[in-house]
């Protein structure tokens, strides 16, 4: 099976390609990135062919791409893919607008494409044990969860996450998806409402989007939970961020750290701890699950609709934010 | 000077070990009955009243150590009498009551301090007097946690009637809404949310408030009655724009006991566990024995303890409607 890989923008790509070829019978058949100097580097950095654009690439029939540019360039490359009747794996989120991200959902199904959103935590090891302790039915009844997404400002990595047209937004918009994503396949129900704070303390003399977010979700179903979304953690700290959440039920509390299965190392090279992750690689899973629907013709278990409704959560909570009320989210027909 | 307790729980004689180590002579306690009295009366040789106005004329200093719907009514009562007055967190049921009890000390003119024991704490004033210094920046997100069991008293459990404790956002949560302003000052707005408003029968509750405070900075505070005897965890997150401060109950408790229990009973309420050479609780009572000796300043004013009651009260009035409360500012409160 043939995969390529669109756009280097997100760091993740790198990670995606050495996925990819861990799997047996896949190649990574090309790579594309409309920053050619970019695209080659990365191209020869990891051994994979290089199509001087998006069009070449598609043009081999790949039978799948992953979709690694620009948060608000989604929509374009993913329309291309579509066109060209190739299947999707679009990184988070899918977009910036809920209008594109029904549209990244839509020209998909038109053109009967499977579409994947990189969701890895689905395939957190950590958060799949206790999917399965909640749906054996030995925790009991769901009432909240007391979620964090933090991290240190993503700059380190690439300078368009904080660029309000790149990214669309900051903070808000980059940590709220996983979360959303993870407590609506926890309780197979939809965000009602939303309310949310942000603030700019943090680098704020740095960038032009919130660094400092906090949200209140309420679901269909009663459920209610907090998001921290902030990127507070000093560049200093020992790992770049973390996912954690409480999850309060009628018989007590499952407190789960999504990235706690670390060694501390203290070297003299870092002069400061650092945590080495040991835990399995949740990405490894999310692209076998790409390219196992793939050959088997099937939807894959994270949709391009999982990722238009954490879009959706973001936007209400932009609009929430700038009210200073929680707001009501109607979920769009895709 | 002569103390005089009104109470006789857990919180009462928490406050009479501390009494114990001041030149201060604790002569009395209230109770309702002598039974419950009689251990306490015992150990630190009290005189035991059958109500607050019979114990007034002995005593200088009254330390109310009662449910929270009475602080209202005694505290008048004192000031009616000219005592300098001491009393349990929240200061008042409702903000009102907060208000009548600060300008009625006033016009008596005696002192009103109100037993926010958090900041008394090490590891909370250790983390304020390094805020204090500059040494994490401006707080960009503060978050606190406060976790422990149900309270369970055997009959009539004022903890659990809302109409007396204010619930799990006013009893438990106002320790950390007190402190949270004591760290990021005033607070703008709160939403707020919590399990016993949509399942008053829950066998467990659980509040979770977003705080925006005036000065830009927001909070996410914690509170739970959700995990099973005798868990009892704190946690604190100051994240500012040059640094951040973090400690956990669990992970800062210097002893890890793996020896099994000889009995599986467990205390009426979950209280913190690190031994240091002084209790909190001990350390307050001293500094309040200082205030009222006129030695002192204190770290806490009443209009502090109204404060937190009205974020707390405003935390109620947010998870009843579903809406965010923009709170009055202390000056229009007091006006």
């Amino acid at each position: 099976m043939k995969i390529g890989i669109m756009s280097f923008a997100h760091h993740h790509s790198e990670a995606y390609i050495a996925n990819l070829r861990a799997v047996p019978g896949v190649e990574v058949c090309g790579v594309a990135d409309e920053d050619s100097a970019r695209g080659q580097r990365f191209a020869q950095a990891h051994g994979a062919p290089f199509y001087p654009t998006y069009e070449a690439l598609l043009e081999s029939k790949p039978d799948g791409v992953i979709i690694c540019s620009e948060n608000s360039k989604h929509l374009s490359l993913v329309e291309m893919a579509a066109a060209s009747k190739i299947n999707v794996l679009c990184e988070k989120p899918i977009a910036t607008t809920v209008a594109d991200a029904k549209a990244v959902v839509d020209v998909c199904a038109r053109a009967g494409v499977l579409l994947m959103t990189a969701f890895p935590m689905r395939f957190s090891a950590p958060l799949m044990e206790v999917k399965a302790r909640l749906d054996s039915g030995e925790l009991g009844q769901v009432f909240c969860f007391n979620g964090t997404n933090q991290g240190e400002l993503p700059t380190k990595h690439r300078a368009w996450f904080v660029d309000p047209t790149l990214a669309g937004g900051g903070a808000i918009m980059d940590h709220t998806v996983h979360l959303v994503d993870i407590m609506r396949w926890y309780l197979d129900s939809e965000v009602a409402e939303v309310y949310a704070q942000t603030n700019k303390i943090f680098h704020a003399n740095e960038v032009d989007v919130e660094t400092g977010g906090l949200e209140m979700i309420t679901f269909q179903n009663g459920v209610f939970a907090t998001i921290d979304t902030s990127w507070c953690r000093p560049p200093y700290w020992p790992t770049w961020g973390g996912l954690t959440f409480e999850m309060v039920t009628e018989r007590g509390a499952v407190i789960v750290d999504g990235f706690k299965q670390n060694i501390t190392l203290y070297s003299h090279a870092n002069q400061r701890p650092v945590w080495q992750y040991w835990g399995s690689d949740m990405n490894q899973a999310m692209i076998s699950e790409f390219v196992s629907a793939i050959h088997n013709g099937r939807e894959p278990s994270v949709t391009g609709v999982d990722g238009l409704r954490a879009v959706e959560v973001v936007m209400a909570a932009y609009d929430s934010a700038r009210a200073g009320q929680p707001m009501k989210i109607q979920q769009t027909v895709p | 000077m002569k103390i005089g307790i009104v109470g006789a729980g857990f919180m009462a004689a928490t406050h009479a070990a501390g009494w114990a180590e001041t030149e201060a002579k604790l002569i009395g306690i209230v109770a309702e009955t002598t039974d419950e009295a009689t251990s306490l009366a015992k150990e630190y040789n009290l005189k035991v009243y059958p109500d607050l106005a019979s114990m007034l004329p002995d005593i200088d200093v009254v330390d109310i150590c009662t449910p929270t719907h009475l602080h209202h009514e005694m505290t008048l009562q004192a000031a009616a009498a000219k005592k300098n007055i001491i009393c349990e967190k929240p200061l008042g049921r409702t903000t009102a009551q907060a208000r009548e009890m600060i300008e009625a000390c006033r016009k008596a003119g005696v002192k009103l301090l109100v037993a926010h024991v958090v900041r008394f704490f090490t590891e909370y004033a250790l983390a304020k007097s390094s805020v204090m210094r500059g040494e994490v920046g401006k707080p960009g997100v503060i978050r606190l946690n406060r976790g422990s069991f149900r309270p369970k008293k055997p009959a009539g459990n004022w903890f659990l009637d809302e109409s007396k404790s204010g619930g799990i956002l006013m009893d438990l949560m106002i320790h950390d809404f007190d402190y949270v302003r004591w760290i990021a000052g005033e607070v703008e707005s709160v939403y707020a949310k919590k399990i016993s408003t949509a399942h008053p029968g829950a066998p467990v509750d659980y509040g979770l408030v977003i705080l925006k405070h005036r000065s830009g900075t927001i909070s996410h505070i914690t509170g739970s009655w959700a995990y099973p005897p005798p868990t009892f965890r704190t946690h604190v997150e100051i994240a500012g724009d040059g640094g951040l401060i973090e400690f956990d109950s669990a992970d800062s408790s210097p002893i890890l006991n793996l020896v099994a229990k000889p009995s599986s009973d467990s205390p009426d309420v979950g209280l913190p566990s690190s031994p240091v050479s002084e209790s909190p609780y001990t350390t307050q009572i001293k500094e309040f024995y200082s205030v009222l000796l006129g030695e002192k300043h204190s770290r806490i004013e009443a209009e502090d303890g109204m404060a937190a009651v009205q974020i707390a009260e405003a935390a109620i009035q947010s998870a009843a409607t579903g809406k965010a409360v923009v709170l009055e500012s202390l000056v229009e409160v007091l006006s």
